[in-house]
């Protein structure tokens, strides 16, 4: 005789499901994120037992005018930031809105958008390192042709940075395919009305379109911000390694230097942790400008 | 230090061991077992295959396994986190620039008694240079497997193509500068160099050398002493180079280019180096070459470049582990590795022998290693030299490049590079 086992609440049957990821994100993400806590108030060098600190890794990074490179690589990620975000979530906007509408070979197009997020990092930035080559590199080839100046781009500390900042505004293909399908929600009836209303395709853009994108491109901007601070890592250590004279020293490349490379894990910590409240912080001024637009919008 | 405070690093420790413990089991668990790290391109890597080959055939009680990292910088991190997991082989190649980062945290077994009792191996067998750059706190740390110093590589086509006599012993900085400046050229009239007369990383340890050949030191206990006039003009001379005299390739010729790849490519006269580029050379270059000693000022002088085989204090596998130490530094294992053309043998019957000097195999020369023993010169063993050098480099760097002006850069250095002279005491 068969036994009938008694069918599981369904939430339970999902929550079973999710628990080897939960375990794998507790273990892997969690609690090595703790430690890097603890690590923050602490000397530890990975060689001997570490030692109470307090808040001196803090001091140290923030303080110590012999140490200058948290404060470089802030600076530098600062301005990563503050140019690649609003950039991307422009060009993945621009692009969405231009690659909405259904016409002869627009899914080649999208698809052209895309490809370029999906380049492993590592070949990504060995292409941009080719590309930005100031002797060889097809940029300054074709500037040269053209009779025009051929900065030396990553080996020049002026636009050493703003390469970074170029690379990153060709992957864009997330930002877009969200942007897309925020835009495909948008019920045509709208635009409809809109039209009989006699409203021009700024008019649409500015009071119809973007208000409605609003939520998407709030997510974008959230994402783009605690990104663009991580992910300059392997290019940075690939392409400059942080060179020259710190000009593309960013943040996660410090950290690694510090943690890794000179096994400071304190310092190393501490900095993270500040990158992490920056992030926040960055975030919560977001925020509370979205909230300031809307009660303006409410009145 | 509170209580709490104690609580806290104590729950810190017993994390960072429960993250320790999950690593995999060191390779040395069994004590016959004995792993051993060690870097280098496809033929050294040959050349440790048959030397641990041998090494079995003679101890077939020992079981090696060869870990090999093919690049230095990957080698030199593996390295550091292996010691940090607490899994670290059981004898590994460090170099005498990282020695006291490790040594002053006892991480590696002194092997000076192990010497002292060695009837294979005589401290006096060894170059005394090779072997004191490893002695740290009293005691021999490691056993020195090499003693290369920082030599002049040189084109001979690109020589004969300018007429110019090959350098010799005793030349002079003027003699160098103006060999450089003969054999850097614009061959095609296009305004733009395509022969450089030198090649040369801006790098702290390779200026170096020109700083004692000028009278001056690079640091006391204390910190840097690149502020002297001594030092300064040193800089400013290896600077020059580059600003003043175009002798070397510029910032955006070097990002677009290597100076080693130029000079591998034949597009270079000269390319200053240790040992470490002869077996890259003698697979890659197509044309003839050769080394001398670096030119002389005031004094004559040279910078040490070593590695040593080190026992890592939490090996399980001592005795067995210094067994195979002791035949990798005998003569039959070092002379294995010296046909690699990696290594100059820091065992001096070795360094002597047709292994090494054998004149039919490039660089024809290798006598000149040999004659810069007398004078070399070894970079300070402080446990944070790793940063300190970065540090240095970086501040060389901007002045090479003509971005600041040489005094700025080097007081800089010395400030920098301050606290990592006290860090560890």
């Amino acid at each position: 005789m068969i036994k009938r086992v008694r069918a599981l609440p369904y939430r339970t049957e999902l929550g079973l499901m999710l628990v080897p990821y939960l375990l794998g994100v507790a273990g892997l993400i969690g609690l090595p994120a703790l430690l890097s806590v603890g690590m923050a108030f602490v000397f530890y060098d990975a060689l001997s037992p570490p030692t109470w600190a307090g808040l001196a890794n803090f001091r140290e990074i923030l303080t110590d005018p012999t140490d200058p490179l948290f404060k470089i690589a802030l600076a530098n990620s600062l301005y990563f930031v503050a140019l690649a975000v609003p950039l991307r979530t422009l060009g993945a906007l621009g692009l969405a809105l231009w690659l909405n509408r259904q016409r002869r070979g627009v899914g080649l197009y999208r698809a052209a958008v895309y490809l370029p997020t999906v380049i492993p990092d590592v070949a990504y930035a060995l292409i941009w390192l080719w590309i930005f080559n100031p002797l060889y590199g097809p940029v300054n080839l074709t500037l040269n042709a053209l009779n025009l100046p051929t900065p030396g781009w990553l080996a020049d500390g002026d636009t050493a940075k703003l390469v970074f900042v170029i690379m990153a505004l060709f992957q864009i293909g997330e930002g877009f395919v969200v942007l897309l399908a925020g835009l495909q929600n948008i019920p045509p009836e709208y635009y409809a009305s809109a039209a009989v209303d006699g409203a021009n395709r700024w008019q649409i853009l500015r009071h119809l379109t973007l208000p409605l994108l609003a939520p998407w491109l709030l997510l974008l901007t959230v994402r783009d911000v605690i990104l663009s601070f991580q992910t300059t890592f392997t290019a940075n250590f690939i392409m400059t390694g942080g060179g020259p004279y710190y000009a593309t020293l960013f943040l996660p490349m410090e950290i690694y230097n510090e943690a890794f490379d000179a096994f400071r894990f304190g310092p190393g910590a501490a900095m993270m942790l500040l990158m992490f409240a920056l992030t926040a912080a960055l975030i919560g001024v977001m925020f509370s400008f979205l909230n300031d637009w809307r009660e303006a919008d409410e009145h | 230090m509170s209580i709490f405070r104690k609580i806290y690093a104590w729950h810190l420790t017993l994390l960072v061991l429960l993250l320790t413990a999950c690593q995999p089991t060191p390779p040395t668990a069994t004590s016959d077992k004995v792993s051993f790290m060690v870097f280098g391109d496809p033929a050294e890597l040959k050349a440790y295959q048959t030397l641990v080959k041998v090494f079995i055939t003679q101890h077939p009680e020992i079981e090696i396994e060869l870990i090999h990292i093919p690049g230095q910088s990957d080698y030199r991190q593996r390295l550091a986190a292996d010691f940090a997991a607490g899994t670290p082989a059981d004898v590994v190649l460090i170099n005498y620039r990282r020695l006291a980062g490790f040594a002053i945290k006892h991480a590696l077994e002194p092997l000076g008694p192990y010497l002292d009792q060695s009837a294979a191996l005589n401290a006096t067998d060894f170059y005394t240079p090779a072997l004191d750059a490893f002695y740290w706190q009293g005691q021999h740390v490691c056993i020195p497997q090499n003693i290369s110093s920082l030599v002049v590589y040189y084109n001979q086509d690109l020589f004969e193509a300018a007429g110019m006599a090959y350098p010799q012993t005793g030349w002079t900085w003027d003699d160098f500068l103006a060999t450089a400046q003969a054999l850097t050229k614009d061959t095609d009239g296009d305004g733009a160099t395509d022969q450089y007369g030198l090649g040369v990383e801006p790098e702290f340890i390779r200026v170096a050398p020109f700083i004692w050949q000028n009278g001056g030191d690079l640091a006391t206990p204390l910190g840097l002493t690149l502020g002297t006039p001594e030092a300064l003009a040193a800089v400013q001379w290896f600077v020059n180079w580059q600003v003043t005299h175009h002798i070397v390739p510029g910032r955006a010729e070097e990002e677009s280019e290597s100076s080693e790849s130029r000079f591998q490519n034949g597009r270079t006269a000269m390319y200053l180096n240790s040992r470490r580029i002869v077996p890259t050379l003698r697979e890659a270059a197509t044309f003839e070459w050769d080394v001398a000693p670096l030119p002389q000022n005031v004094a004559r002088a040279t910078l040490l470049h070593a590695d040593a085989y080190c026992l890592a204090a939490v090996s399980k596998a001592k005795d067995a582990a210094w067994t195979f130490i002791e035949f990798a530094n005998s003569a039959d294992g070092q002379t294995l590795i010296a046909k690699t053309g990696r290594t100059v043998p820091s065992l001096k019957a070795v360094a002597e022998s047709p292994a090494f000097l054998d004149p039919t195999v490039k660089p024809a020369h290798s006598q000149v290693f040999l004659d810069e023993i007398p004078y070399i010169f070894r970079l300070p063993l402080v446990p944070g030299w790793v940063d300190i050098e970065e540090i240095t480099s970086a501040e060389l760097q901007r002045a090479f490049y003509g971005d600041a002006p040489v005094a700025e850069a080097m007081v800089s250095a010395v400030t920098r590079a301050a606290p990592y002279f006290t860090e560890n005491d």
